[in-house]
C-alpha cells in the first residue's frame, strides 16, 4: 500500500516536472557519454601519439566529471525543494490522516528513489545508444576510419555513473528527511496561502550597489583583458573575483533600478498588467539574486567554451604549419660522445642514402654554449614580466645556458625553405626563434646592441630584430631559441641536440625511407631493437604526424571545453525553468484573481511571457557582457599565435542557445500556461 | 427606475441525467440602478451560485441574466473577460489583493487592465481612496494592513472603474465587528455619493440590515423579500430577524 502509494504520487510527479526528470536524465546521459569515451576508443586503431592524447583526454574528463556530478547534485537537490514545496499541502493531508513524520519522510525517500531510478535508467539507456554516435563523432575528429561498426558498451562508466548519482540521490534523500522533520503541520496546510514579507530594498542603497558593482565589474574587464588567460597570477584570481562580486551586486541592486525606473514612466508602468508583471519579477529576483548571478557566470563559461573552444584550437592548428617547414625531421637529442652528431653520415655508414630519397637536406647541431640570459644583462625581473613567470622559474631561466649553432649551418636551413640567408662575418651573432615565442627580451638585447661574450670571444648583434625561422619539425621548448655564430666558435661547445631536416622528392620516396629505416632499425621512431644497429637519432617526425598531434590535443581540449559549457547550459536553463515554473505554480490564485478581474487570456499571456522573458534573458544579457570582454582577453593572450576568427563559433554558439535555452524558455511558458489553464478549470 | 439588473427565470442544473441538483430553479428579479442589495440564505441555498452566474465566472443551464441592457448569457468566452472589467466590480471574502503590489498600485490594476489613460490614473484613484478614508495608506503593503483597511482597499479596487454593478461575496467574512461596521458604512456611502449598485451575498443578518431591500433564496428560489423602504436599519434588522426564524435559519445566523 505504502509502495503503491509512493509510485502513484511519482507517476504523478514525471507528468508535472517533466523539465525536473528531463534535466536528470540528461544529466545521467551527458555523464555516461563522456565518460564512456575510453572504451569507445578503445575499439579504435588509433597510432601511438593519438593514444597519448586520448589518455590525456580521458583523464581530463575524469577530473571534470567529478566537478560536473557536483554541479548536477546542486541541481538535483534544487529541483527537489521545489518538489517538496509544491506539495506541502499533500504531505500536510497524509500528516492529519495520522501519518508520523517519520513515515511521510519514507514516503518521499521512495519517491525520490523511484524518480531517480526511472531518470537513471532512461539516461543510461539513451546514454548507450547516443554513446553509438559520439564514437563516430570522435573517430572523425581523430581522424581514424572506423572499419566496422561495433556497439561500444562501457561497464565502467556505467559503474560510475550509478556510482555518482547513487552518491547524489543518497543526499537528495538526507535532505528530504531533515526538510520533512523540520516542517510544522499549520505550515503544511497553509502552504500556498501564507504572505510572504517583501525583503524591500532601499533604493538609495540599491543605486549606490548598482554603481559599484558596474565600477567593480569595468575593473574586472580591464584586470582581465590587459592580463589574458595565459597568466594565472594573483591580477588573474583578482579580476576573477570582481567579476563575481559585481555580478552578485548587480543582481541584487538590478531589481529595485529596474522597477524605480520603469515606475517613472507612467505610461509603461500604467499599461495593461506591466505593473503586476514587473512587480512579480521584482520580487522574485529579490530573492533568487545568487542563483541568479551564478546562472549568469554558468552562461559565462558556456559562451566562452562554445564560441572560442574550436577557434582557439582551429588558430592553433593553422599556426602550426608555419612552424613545420620541413617534410621530415630526425632528432637526435644528447648525442652520446661515442655516438657521432652527424646523422646522415651515421646513416649512410648503416646503408641508408639520406640523398636518394630527399630534394633536400639541412643538417644542424646545436650546441650548448656557455653564454646565458643573465650574462647578456636580462634581469629576472624582464623575464618575470615577459612570460608570466613565477621568480625561481626566472631566475633558473636566466642561468640556463643558450643553444647555438653555426652560420653555415643556419643558412642552409634558411635555403632549404627559402628564407634569406644571412652573413655574420668574423664579429657578430643573431638570435632565431624557432617557435613564435615572446621575443621582447630579445629583441630589446639586440636594439641595445648587448655584446655576447661567446666562447672567449665578444660578437656585436647583427641587425636589430630577432630572425623568426622554424629550423626543426619538432616541438619542444628547449629548442626555441638559439644563438646564431660564426662556425669557428661553436666548435668547442658540447652536442646538445642534432637535427637532419628532409624535403622528400616525392610521397613514394618517403615511404621508401621511412620503410628502409624500419628495416634498418626495428622500429621508425622512438623505441629502439637493441638486435638492430644504434639508431643515429631518436625522434622521426613528418610534419603531417605533427599536425595530427597537436590537432588531436587542442580538439580534446576544445572537446572537454565544449562537455562544461553545455552542462552548465543545460543546468542554469533548468534552475531558471524550475524557478519560473514554481513561481507561476505560487501565483495560481493571484493570476486567478486577474482573471476575474477582467484580464482576458491574452492579457494573462502576455504577462506570463515578459516574466519569464525577463527572467531568462537578464542572466544572459550580462553573461554577453562578460564573454566580449573575456573573448577579447583570450584574443589578446594568443595574438601571437594568430587572431582566433570566432564568427563561425559565434553561429554555433547562437544554434546551442536557441536550441537548449529556447528550449527550455518555451517549455517553462507553456509549462505556466498549462499550469494556470487546469487552475482555472478546477 | 432604470434597471441595472435583471434576472430572467434563471437556472443551474449540476450533475448528469438521473441525479441533478437544481442549484438555481428558476428565479427572476430586478436591481435598479443605484440599489443596494442583499441576497441572504443559509449554505446551500444557492446564493453563491447565483452570484458566480451574474458575475460571468460560471455559466447559466437555462434563463437569461440582463446587465446594463446586455444579455451576459449570450457572450462568448473572449467578450466576458472585456465585459467583467468593464461593467463589473467585486469584492471578495478574503479581500484578494495581490501582496507583491502597494495599495494605490492595487487599486490603480482594475484601471490598468480596462486601459484606461495613464495620466487618469492617479486623480482616479485618489478621488475613490479620499471617500473610503484610505488615502493615507496608499503607499503599504497589504501585509502592512488591517483587515478592515484591506477590505476598504479592495472596494476601492471594485468602484474605481465605476461599474454599472458591483458584487459583493460575504464581503464581512472575514472581519470582526467594528471593521465590519466600518466597511458597511463605507459601501452605503458609495452607494449614496456615486449611487453605486451593489449586490451583496451574505448569511449575516446585521451586514443585511444596511441595504434598501434583502432578498431571501432558499433551496434554489427565491423565498421571500424584504423593501427597507422608510424603515430605519433596526427596524429592517427585525424583520430580517423575522423571516430567517420563518425560513429556520440556526442560531448562528442571529447575531
Amino acid at each position: 500500500m505504502f509502495c503503491k502509494l509512493a509510485l502513484r504520487n511519482v507517476r504523478k510527479s514525471i507528468k508535472d516536472y517533466l523539465i525536473y526528470f528531463l534535466t536528470l536524465t540528461f544529466g545521467v546521459c551527458l555523464f555516461y557519454l563522456f565518460n564512456s569515451l575510453d572504451s569507445q576508443t578503445a575499439v579504435m586503431a588509433l597510432s601511438e601519439s593519438k593514444k597519448i592524447t586520448m589518455r590525456m583526454l580521458v583523464q581530463a574528463i575524469n577530473y571534470i566529471s567529478v566537478f560536473v556530478a557536483v554541479v548536477l547534485g546542486f541541481l538535483i537537490i534544487y529541483a527537489n525543494g521545489f518538489l517538496i514545496r509544491r506539495r506541502k499541502k499533500e504531505f500536510g493531508l497524509y500528516m492529519t490522516l495520522g501519518m508520523d513524520r517519520s513515515r511521510v519522510s519514507r514516503l518521499l525517500m521512495l519517491e525520490t528513489l523511484f524518480i531517480g531510478l526511472s531518470a537513471l535508467a532512461v539516461g543510461l539507456v539513451a546514454g548507450i545508444f547516443l554513446s553509438q554516435g559520439f564514437s563516430i563523432i570522435t573517430a572523425h575528429i581523430f581522424e581514424v576510419n572506423l572499419a566496422s561498426f561495433r556497439f561500444v558498451f562501457s561497464a565502467k562508466a556505467l559503474e560510475k555513473t550509478i556510482l555518482y548519482f547513487g552518491v547524489i540521490f543518497f543526499i537528495v534523500m538526507l535532505f528530504n528527511a531533515v526538510s520533512v522533520a523540520r516542517l510544522k503541520l499549520i505550515d503544511l496546510l497553509n502552504g500556498g496561502k501564507k504572505n510572504e514579507k517583501l525583503p524591500l530594498r532601499n533604493f538609495v542603497l540599491s543605486v549606490i550597489l548598482f554603481l559599484f558593482s558596474i565600477i567593480c565589474l569595468v575593473f574586472a574587464y580591464r584586470l582581465f583583458i590587459q592580463n589574458g588567460l595565459a597568466i594565472m597570477d594573483r591580477k588573474f584570481s583578482e579580476s576573477i573575483l570582481l567579476g563575481c562580486l559585481g555580478t552578485v551586486l548587480f543582481f541584487f541592486s538590478l531589481s529595485g533600478i529596474l522597477l524605480r525606473s520603469a515606475q517613472k514612466s507612467k505610461k509603461l508602468y500604467y499599461r495593461g498588467l506591466n505593473m503586476f508583471t514587473l512587480r512579480q519579477f521584482n520580487s522574485k529576483i529579490n530573492t533568487t539574486y545568487v542563483s541568479i548571478s551564478v546562472i549568469c557566470l554558468m552562461l559565462l563559461v558556456t559562451i566562452g567554451t562554445l564560441s572560442c573552444g574550436l577557434g582557439v584550437a582551429h588558430t592553433l592548428n593553422d599556426n602550426l604549419k608555419k612552424l613545420t617547414p620541413y617534410d621530415a625531421s630526425l632528432v637526435q637529442s644528447f648525442p652520446e660522445m661515442s655516438n657521432s652528431p652527424d646523422i646522415t653520415a651515421k646513416l649512410k655508414k648503416d646503408g641508408v642514402e639520406i640523398s636518394a630519397a630527399a630534394s633536400g637536406t639541412s643538417q644542424i647541431i646545436f650546441r650548448t654554449s656557455d653564454a646565458t640570459l643573465g650574462k647578456m644583462q636580462v634581469s629576472e625581473k624582464e623575464v618575470m614580466e615577459a612570460f608570466g613567470m613565477p621568480a625561481d622559474s626566472a631566475k633558473h631561466l636566466c642561468q640556463t645556458p643558450l643553444n647555438s649553432i653555426s652560420e653555415s649551418e643556419y643558412n642552409q636551413a634558411a635555403k632549404l625553405q627559402g628564407k634569406p640567408e644571412i652573413s655574420l662575418g668574423s664579429d657578430k651573432y643573431a638570435i632565431v626563434n624557432m617557435n613564435n615565442q615572446e621575443t621582447s627580451i630579445m629583441n630589446n638585447i639586440l636594439k641595445k646592441g648587448t655584446i655576447l661574450k661567446i666562447g672567449g670571444q665578444s660578437l656585436k648583434p647583427s641587425g636589430s630584430s630577432v630572425l623568426s625561422t622554424s629550423l626543426v619539425d619538432y616541438r619542444n621548448t628547449s629548442l626555441s631559441v638559439a644563438l646564431v655564430v660564426p662556425d669557428r666558435i661553436v666548435k668547442q661547445f658540447k652536442e646538445d641536440y642534432s637535427v637532419l631536416n628532409v624535403n622528400f622528392k616525392s610521397d613514394a620516396a618517403r615511404t621508401a625511407l621511412e620503410s628502409k629505416l624500419t628495416s634498418v632499425y626495428g622500429y621508425l621512431s622512438g623505441t629502439t631493437d637493441a638486435d638492430k644497429p644504434d639508431r643515429p637519432y631518436d625522434e622521426y617526425n613528418t610534419r603531417q604526424s605533427i599536425i595530427d598531434q597537436q590537432k588531436g590535443l587542442t580538439t580534446s581540449v576544445a572537446y572537454v571545453a565544449i562537455y562544461i559549457g553545455i552542462v552548465f547550459l543545460i543546468a542554469g536553463a533548468a534552475v531558471l525553468a524550475i524557478q519560473q515554473l514554481s513561481e507561476t505554480a505560487d501565483n495560481t490564485e493571484r493570476y486567478g484573481l486577474l482573471h476575474k478581474l477582467g484580464a482576458d487570456e491574452k492579457m494573462i499571456n502576455h504577462a506570463l511571457f515578459t516574466q519569464i522573458g525577463l527572467y531568462f534573458l537578464l542572466p544572459l544579457f550580462l553573461a554577453i557582457f562578460h564573454s566580449i570582454a573575456g573573448i577579447y582577453g583570450v584574443n589578446q593572450t594568443i595574438k601571437q599565435s594568430g587572431r582566433v576568427d570566432i564568427t563561425h563559433d559565434v553561429l554555433f554558439t547562437i544554434f546551442i542557445f536557441l536550441v537548449i535555452y529556447g528550449a527550455y524558455f518555451l517549455a517553462t511558458y507553456f509549462g505556466s500556461r498549462r499550469m494556470l489553464r487546469q487552475d482555472s478549470e478546477k | 427606475m432604470e434597471k441595472t439588473l435583471s434576472v430572467r427565470h434563471l437556472e443551474k442544473y449540476y450533475g448528469n441525467r438521473g441525479n441533478v441538483t437544481k442549484a438555481i430553479n428558476d428565479i427572476s428579479f430586478d436591481v435598479s440602478k443605484g440599489e443596494f442589495v442583499a441576497i441572504m440564505g443559509a449554505s446551500g441555498s444557492g446564493k453563491t451560485t447565483l452570484l458566480n452566474c451574474i458575475s460571468t465566472i460560471d455559466s447559466a443551464t437555462a434563463g437569461h441574466i440582463m446587465i446594463g441592457g446586455k444579455d451576459v448569457t449570450a457572450l462568448r468566452q473572449k467578450e466576458l473577460s472585456r465585459f467583467r472589467r468593464e461593467k463589473l466590480g467585486f469584492i471578495f471574502q478574503d479581500f484578494s489583493l495581490l501582496d507583491t503590489l502597494t495599495a494605490f498600485e492595487n487599486i490603480a490594476l482594475a484601471l490598468t487592465i480596462c486601459g484606461a489613460p495613464a495620466k487618469e490614473i492617479e486623480t482616479r484613484v485618489h478621488r475613490v481612496a479620499k471617500q473610503l478614508l484610505i488615502d493615507d495608506i496608499l503607499t503599504k503593503y497589504p501585509y502592512q494592513l488591517s483587515g478592515g483597511q484591506k477590505q476598504r482597499v479592495a472596494s476601492a479596487r471594485a468602484i474605481v472603474t465605476n461599474p454599472a454593478l458591483i458584487l459583493a461575496d460575504e464581503p464581512t467574512g472575514s472581519l470582526d465587528s467594528k471593521s465590519s461596521r466600518m466597511l458597511l458604512e463605507s459601501l452605503e456611502s458609495l452607494n449614496r455619493n456615486f449611487s453605486a449598485t451593489i449586490l451583496m451575498v451574505t448569511h449575516d443578518a446585521f451586514t443585511a440590515s444596511y441595504c434598501s431591500r434583502v432578498l431571501f433564496l432558499s433551496d434554489g428560489k427565491i423565498f421571500n423579500e424584504i423593501n427597507r423602504g422608510k424603515q430605519n436599519r433596526k427596524e429592517l434588522f427585525t424583520q430580517i430577524m423575522d423571516v430567517l426564524s420563518l425560513l429556520g435559519g440556526d442560531n448562528s445566523d442571529v447575531l
